[in-house]
């Protein structure tokens, strides 16, 4: 995932977790690039497509909604949605999805370059846009295309019926997927994936409920750098090395009253929504300015897959954020006011994302009654820099810190 | 003769609402289906009325209560009619789970429009498999369910294989008359599009009857003369009439459409065999083609070329409603489809609040240039 630009900074201690973790998301590019070298078939993979089923197989896979995420954050979004506008795609689809398409069209990206894949690993858990989008990209490249539909539960449970489809499903994939690249799946290295996943899901979750101590020991910014780990690597050792080291950070942290949130924090608030990439660093010093700490965000409680067995998986999977009826993921966001003493609620309005903007309005005010907490909005977009607006967002947050202050001076 | 029965099929087109009525005056329940995939078959087979909810063309005012104003106004405008009271006295809203808009859609439904249940419909879109049946079954038996709790009516699987056989009789049906039509330039493009409406709104029986003296009427009329330009046409909705007087207006002729809310509901029968609830699904597993039903290699883009050189159109028209992703993702690929096989292409953005009337015309008639060239 991106760093934020700012000035050179002393080098990275290398025991850090913030080093760990960017160089595991760094190496894991660098590993695909290296097998398609070697005349490896690679894939491009959905960020909530079940981890488990390449790591147990051994497959090479990068992520195009991390490649379109760094590529917005460094600054390439507005020209790569260009050109899929160019090529057709409405600037109303979303720009994740438009720059992967322009990438796979052939367009460059220094920003953050990826080889083109020999196959698509597609999950449908966190939008049917999705589908489509690996549609376009299996048909314009000829490749395959490997499905894992999880449809969008509007109950607060996930059925039995619904755990056999999608446990059939994940086992289609593997047979599909040994056949293209002629990898075998083993149930003995799966147990071993599916115990490093939890491992490294504990830690996460460990890690990010720290910031219920006040002040919390970590700025929430650092959460949207790191969650990429957790989404694409967290099969791995050295992902669930670099968690633990992450958590015993902020425990630290926490121990000497020190924070990676600089200055004091004043306010406590959760994020709803992805970051706005082209804009992180005018949305965090925005916040900051103003004393707000993010101290939580939804992406703390999604991370946490760890469950039992083959079917406890296929559950896990249909409990992603998007997958979820409007109560349940109220409820999710509510446990994490609640736990971690949010004071406000700042709300991504984000112009890319349908199904995660759709009923936020009605979410949010749900969870600003149930919290007593202010719920505050701004229009942006994940990755096409111009769905924002800087005046916008400080005219809001400045509204949101007003009605917190006065609330606590109350 | 012919504008008797064309008459009646305007007239229930346009006033749904006086259909409502009376059907509930009739002490008839009545259940909405949104778009574009529900099994209709079980809630007409438990004595309900099915009725369509495709919005309508109204101002935005309580919905935006609900939704930024990005998503599609489909679902926009059935929150707004839901919330302005319009489909008062109705018993539920089924809604399929086929786009991200549509879930979102049954999400605000529960409490925009508290007085109206909303049921769930979830279908696999990896419907092809054996083991999706199970699911699309359990999804029927949760309508089911869901249904005889709040209306009281009963299941049976036998009345629903009679449903079915009733469906596939209106299927075939849709078929004939949209193959007659194109033998009829002097039917207009909004007559057109009310035949296919009012089969949203008319008990299927009705309309089944409707549809056959429609055919024998045209069949024992002889063609008018007009020389009209054939054309195909394609998208969710066809049905706005500042757009269809647009078509008339330049001598266009839908001879053929791959339209959601029209001939996309007919092409699939279901095959009844020994369960009825697994017939059902297997008709849902057998639809192809649509930009909402997951479809790897695109076949709705090679199927829309044929089915417009076979029905002797000149050109295609994408009629895209505004904010639609799955049909905004298909856009590239038909309109360089529809090059390649020299078929003249244009595409038209529409929104269900107004519509850019000027500019639709001026398409409109560029269209017409490049197909008369
Ligand atoms: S941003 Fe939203 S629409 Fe885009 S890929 Fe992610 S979940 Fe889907
Ligand atoms: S298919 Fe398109 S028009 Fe229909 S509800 Fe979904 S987004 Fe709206």
């Amino acid at each position: 995932m991106s760093e934020e630009v700012r000035k050179p900074r002393p080098a990275p201690d290398p025991a850090s977790a913030k080093y760990k973790l960017n160089m595991i998301a760094k190496q894991a590019y660098d590993d695909v690039a290296e097998a398609k070298k070697r005349g490896e078939l690679i894939g491009w993979c959905a960020s909530n497509f079940p981890v488990e089923i390449p790591e147990t197989l051994g497959l090479h896979v990068c992520y195009p909604e991390n490649q379109a995420a760094g590529i917005a954050a460094r600054g390439g979004g507005e020209r790569m949605c260009s050109i899929a506008e160019g090529m057709g795609y409405s600037n109303d689809i979303c720009a994740y999805a438009r720059i992967s398409l322009a990438y796979a069209s052939g367009a460059e990206a220094e920003e953050q370059p990826m080889p083109l894949p020999d196959y698509v690993l597609c999950c449908s858990n966190i939008c049917s846009c999705m589908i489509k989008w690996y549609e376009n990209l299996s048909r314009e490249l000829q490749i395959p295309m490997i499905m894992i539909d999880i449809p969008f539960n509007p109950d607060y449970e996930v059925s039995d019926a619904e755990t056999a489809y999608i446990r059939n499903q994940f086992l289609d994939a593997i047979a599909q997927l040994e056949k293209i690249t002629g990898k075998k799946w083993s149930w003995d290295r799966y147990q071993e994936v599916m115990e490093i996943s939890g491992r490294t899901s504990r830690a996460w979750l460990a890690a990010t409920a720290m910031a219920r101590y006040v002040p919390s020991p970590f700025n929430g910014f650092d959460l949207l750098n790191h969650m990429a780990v957790m989404v694409t690597a967290r099969g791995k050792p050295e992902a669930a090395e670099a968690m633990e080291t992450l958590l015993k950070e902020y425990e630290e942290n926490h121990n000497k009253g020190i924070s990676t949130y600089r200055g004091e924090e004043q306010h406590r608030i959760m994020f709803e929504g992805i970051a706005c990439w082209p804009w992180l660093r005018v949305t965090s010093r925005g916040l900051r300015d103003r004393g707000i700490n993010m101290v939580t965000t939804i992406y703390a409680d999604a991370f946490g897959f760890i469950y039992e067995d083959f079917d406890g998986m296929c559950r896990a999977y249909a409990k992603v954020p998007n997958a979820i009826n409007l109560e349940y993921a109220r409820d999710k966001r509510i446990r994490l006011c609640q736990d971690n003493h949010v004071e406000g609620l700042l709300v991504h309005t984000n112009r890319s994302c349908k199904l995660w903007s759709g009923f936020m309005n009605e979410m949010s005010r749900q969870i600003g009654a149930a919290c007593e907490i202010p719920v505050v909005s701004f229009d942006g977009d994940q990755a096409d820099p111009r769905n924002f607006s800087e005046a916008q967002y400080d005219t809001r947050v400045q509204g949101l810190t007003e009605i917190m202050q006065s609330r606590k001076e109350a | 003769m012919i504008s008797d029965v064309l008459a009646k099929m305007q007239a229930a087109a346009e006033n749904p609402q006086a259909l409502k009525e009376r059907y509930l005056a009739e002490g008839r329940k009545i259940v909405l289906t949104a778009p574009v995939y529900t099994p209709a078959e079980i809630i007409h087979s438990m004595g309900l009325v099915p009725m369509g909810a495709w919005g309508g063309d109204t101002q935005l005012n309580a919905a935006k209560k609900y939704y930024p104003a990005f998503l599609c106004a489909i679902i926009q405008s059935i929150t707004e009619l839901g919330m302005r009271g319009v489909y008062d006295g109705v018993s539920a809203i089924l809604v399929p789970s086929l786009c991200d808009s549509l879930k979102v859609l049954g999400e605000n439904w529960k409490y925009a429009v508290p007085e109206i249940p909303f049921i769930p419909m979830t279908y696999p879109q990896n419907r092809k498999p054996e083991y999706a049946l199970d699911f699309t079954v359990a999804g029927y038996r949760r309508v089911i369910r869901d249904l005889e709790q709040i209306t009281g009516s009963s299941f049976s699987e036998e009345r629903l294989k009679e449903s079915m056989a009733l469906y596939n009789e209106h299927n075939a049906l849709m078929r004939q008359v949209s193959a007659e039509l194109a033998a009829h330039p002097e039917i207009t493009a909004a007559e057109r599009s009310a035949i296919f409406k009012s089969a949203w709104f008319l008990c299927r029986e009705e309309h089944c009857g409707l549809c056959r003296e429609l055919l024998d009427e045209l069949k024992n009329s002889s063609a008018g003369t007009e020389k009209k330009i054939p054309v195909a046409v394609t998208g969710i909705l066809a049905d706005a009439p500042g757009l269809l007087k647009i078509l008339d207006e330049n001598g266009l002729q839908i001879v053929a459409d791959d339209v959601a809310a029209e001939s996309r509901q007919y092409r699939t029968d279901s095959v009844i065999g020994e369960d009825a609830l697994y017939s059902l699904a297997r008709k849902f597993s057998a639809r192809n083609c649509c930009s909402v039903l997951y479809d790897p290699e695109k076949k709705r883009v090679e199927a829309l070329v044929k089915t417009a050189k076979a029905a002797g159109a000149r050109g295609v028209l994408m009629i895209l409603t505004k904010f639609c992703d799955p049909e905004e993702f298909d856009y590239p690929l038909i309109r360089r489809a529809c090059t390649a096989a020299g078929l003249p292409f244009v595409s038209i953005e529409t929104d269900r609040q107004m519509e850019n009337h000027e500019q639709a015309a001026t398409i409109i008639e560029t269209f017409r240039d490049m197909m008369e060239d």
